[in-house]
C-alpha cells in the first residue's frame, strides 16, 4: 500500500459543517463503505491522520466527505482547488454485496451518511431512509433524491424537511411492509445503530452496520479503536468498520 | 553495512532503525507499506503469557504534536503469538524483538522462558506494570523491585535482555544501575509518559481508562535528556525510544548516546517513515564521511 499525494479538484460545502471534497486519482477495486486516511498537514500538528468514508470512485475522481468535528476537520474544510492532500487506502471491508433477489434498504443518520449513499450508488436499488436534526444538516439533497432505482425518504428531528421523526421510527414504520428477505445497510449514531439492529432482529432481517470510532493508524497496528463483538475484540479500522450487526456487543458502552 | 549496529556482542541490526513496541502489532500489516527485512529490528506487541482484552475505548486521543493511547496492552497471549505470529516474522531477516510483560515476578520469569526459543533474537521487557506485592508500585519506578524482578529473568533466559525503562521517575540513573546490575545488556529509554486528556464541555476523561501514555514529536525533547543521562551512568547500549519522527531525530539521539532508535507514533500517521528516516541517516553518514554509526554515537560535544 502506498500514501498517496493528489490535487483537490474541489471541495464544496455541502451542508451545515459537512463537506465533499473531490479528488484526483483512482483506487482500483474500493469497496462502498471503506475510507481513506488524509493527512490533514505535513507538519506534526495535527499529529494524526482522520478516517474519512470514500463517497465515490470513478472517472478519476475520488470523493471524501466529511464533517467538521474539530480542528483538524475545520482545517480540511479549507483546502481549496489546486491544494495537495495525501491519504492511505481505500481502507476496512466496505459493506457485503445483498444475495441475488434480495430487497434492500439502506438507513443513515446525519454524519453516517457517505457510506451508506456509496452503498446505494452502486445497489442501485432498494429504499433509502435518511435522518438529520434539521434541514441546513441534509447534504446533497438532490443526488438523494434522485438516486436511480431508489426510493428516498427523508426525516428530521424538527420537521424542517420531510418527516418529523428519528431515522429509526421510520423504519419501525416501513419495516412491516418489508419482505423477509431483505437486507439492511446502516451507519450513523451508535444509539441509531443499536435500535435500527433491535428493529431488525425483531424482524429477523440481516443487517449490516458501519462503526465509528477514534482511531490513530487506521490500518490495524495500534489497536486503538476495537469494538466489543462475539468474537472478541475486533478492530473497526481492519475488521470493519463494516459489522454484522448480531456480532456487535450492543450493550457495552 | 555501514549503517549496522551491535547492541550485544551477538546481535547486530542492519541499522538503528527499529519498530517501538505497539506500533507495528505482529507485523502482517505494517508489511503491507514496507518489506520488514529493511529494519534494523522488529519489536513486537508487549506480550502476556495469557492473552489480554485491553482497555475500554475511546484508546487514542489527539495531543498537540502528539498522542495519547491506553490500548491496555491488550495482545494475542505469548502461545497464540509463537504459533501464528512469530513464522510470519521470521520470513524476513530482520531480528525479533519481543516485548513482554507480567503481572507478578513469576509471570515474567515463565514468560521469559517461553520466549527464550529460537527465531526470537532479543527480550524487551516492559516494566511499567505494578507490582502488587509492593503496594502496586510498577516494577520500574522502584529500584530494588526492578533490581530482583531483572535479576529472575536473567537467570532463565540467556537472550540478549532489554529493560524498557519508565520515564517518570524521581532519577532515572538509579532505576537504570539498578537494571543494569541485575543484568540487563541493553536499555531503552523510554516507555510513553502517563498522561491525560479532559473533556472539560463533558467534565470527563477523553479515554475510557482516564489516563494513558503520551508518545510522539512532544516527547523528544524531555526523552532526548533522559537519553542522555542514563548513557552518560552506565555502559551497556541504550535504545532511545520517544519521538522521533525523522532522520535527525534519530542522529540527534545517537548523538547523546542511543545506539538504536524505536519508531513508535510516527508510524502511525506515516508508515513509509521507516524508509525515509533509513536513507536520511545513510546519507547523514555519507555527507559527514562515516563509516560506521559509532562515530556518531555519544559523540555529543559540549562546548
Amino acid at each position: 500500500m502506498k500514501d498517496i499525494t493528489t490535487r483537490i479538484i474541489k471541495n464544496d460545502k455541502v451542508a451545515e459543517k459537512t463537506y465533499l471534497m473531490t479528488l484526483e486519482g483512482d483506487l482500483t477495486e474500493t469497496k462502498p463503505g471503506q475510507f481513506l486516511m488524509v493527512q490533514v498537514q505535513r507538519s506534526h500538528e495535527p499529529f494524526l491522520r482522520r478516517p474519512l468514508a470514500i463517497l465515490s470512485c470513478r472517472d478519476r475522481m475520488i470523493e471524501i466527505f466529511f464533517t467538521v468535528r474539530g480542528e483538524g476537520t475545520a482545517l480540511l474544510a479549507e483546502k481549496r482547488t489546486g491544494e495537495l492532500v495525501s491519504f492511505i487506502g481505500p481502507l476496512g471491508n466496505g459493506f457485503s454485496d445483498p444475495a441475488p433477489g434480495e430487497h434492500l434498504l439502506y438507513i443513515a443518520g446525519g454524519a453516517g451518511l457517505p457510506p451508506v449513499l456509496s452503498m446505494a450508488e452502486h445497489l442501485g436499488r432498494g429504499m433509502f431512509i435518511f435522518g438529520a436534526k434539521t434541514e441546513a444538516e441534509i447534504p446533497l439533497h438532490n443526488r438523494l433524491q434522485n438516486l436511480e432505482g431508489i426510493q428516498t425518504l427523508f426525516c428530521t428531528e424538527d420537521g424542517s424537511l420531510g418527516t418529523k421523526a428519528l431515522a429509526t421510527e421510520i423504519l419501525s414504520r416501513v419495516i412491516k411492509s418489508l419482505p423477509t428477505s431483505t437486507r439492511i445497510y446502516a451507519c450513523g449514531p451508535r444509539e441509531m445503530l443499536r435500535q435500527t439492529w433491535n428493529i431488525a432482529a425483531h424482524a429477523e432481517i440481516p443487517c449490516e452496520v458501519s462503526l465509528e470510532e477514534r482511531m490513530a493508524c487506521g490500518f490495524g497496528v495500534c489497536s486503538g479503536c476495537v469494538v466489543e463483538t462475539q468474537q472478541g475484540n475486533l478492530r473497526v479500522c481492519r475488521e470493519g468498520p463494516v459489522f454484522d450487526a448480531q456480532d456487535i456487543l450492543w450493550g457495552s458502552r | 553495512m555501514k549503517t549496522a549496529v551491535r547492541i550485544r556482542e551477538d546481535l547486530e541490526l542492519k541499522n538503528p532503525i527499529i519498530t517501538a513496541s505497539g506500533t507495528a502489532a505482529y507485523g502482517e500489516e505494517l508489511s503491507e507499506f514496507l518489506d520488514l527485512s529493511v529494519l534494523g529490528g522488529f519489536v513486537t506487541k508487549g506480550l502476556s503469557i495469557r492473552p489480554k482484552r485491553g482497555n475500554p475505548t475511546p484508546r487514542i486521543a489527539e495531543t498537540p504534536c502528539g498522542m495519547i493511547n491506553s490500548i491496555g496492552l491488550e495482545n494475542v497471549g505469548i502461545p497464540v503469538f509463537l504459533k501464528e505470529k512469530l513464522p510470519y516474522l521470521n520470513q524476513f531477516s530482520t531480528p525479533v524483538v519481543v516485548n513482554f510483560f507480567g503481572e507478578t515476578e513469576d509471570d515474567y520469569v515463565i514468560a521469559a522462558e517461553m520466549l527464550s526459543i529460537e527465531g526470537i533474537a532479543a527480550l524487551e521487557m516492559n516494566v511499567s506494570c505494578p507490582n502488587i506485592k509492593r503496594g502496586g508500585i510498577e516494577f520500574g519506578k522502584d529500584p530494588e523491585s526492578l533490581h530482583t524482578l531483572v535479576k529472575k529473568v536473567r537467570e532463565v533466559t540467556k537472550k540478549p535482555l532489554i529493560v524498557k525503562l519508565p520515564p517518570l521517575v524521581t532519577d532515572i540513573v538509579v532505576i537504570a544501575r539498578a537494571a543494569v546490575s541485575a543484568g540487563a545488556d541493553v536499555l531503552t529509554c523510554c516507555n510513553t509518559f502517563p498522561a491525560m486528556v479532559i473533556d472539560e464541555n463533558l467534565r470527563r476523561p477523553l479515554l475510557g481508562n482516564v489516563t494513558g501514555g503520551l508518545s510522539g514529536p512532544a516527547i523528544k525533547p524531555v526523552v532526548l535528556k533522559l537519553v542522555r543521562d542514563v548513557s552518560q551512568s552506565v555502559h551497556v547500549p541504550i535504545i532511545a525510544s520517544g519521538g522521533a519522527s525523522t532522520y535527525r531525530d534519530v542522529i540527534q539521539f545517537l548523538l547523546a548516546g542511543a545506539t538504536a532508535v524505536e519508531i513508535g507514533s510516527e508510524s502511525l500517521r506515516n508508515p513509509l517513515c521507516f524508509l525515509e528516516i533509513i536513507k536520511g541517516i545513510e546519507e547523514y553518514m555519507e555527507r559527514f564521511r562515516m563509516h560506521s554509526v559509532s562515530e556518531i554515537t555519544g559523540t555529543l560535544e559540549i562546548v
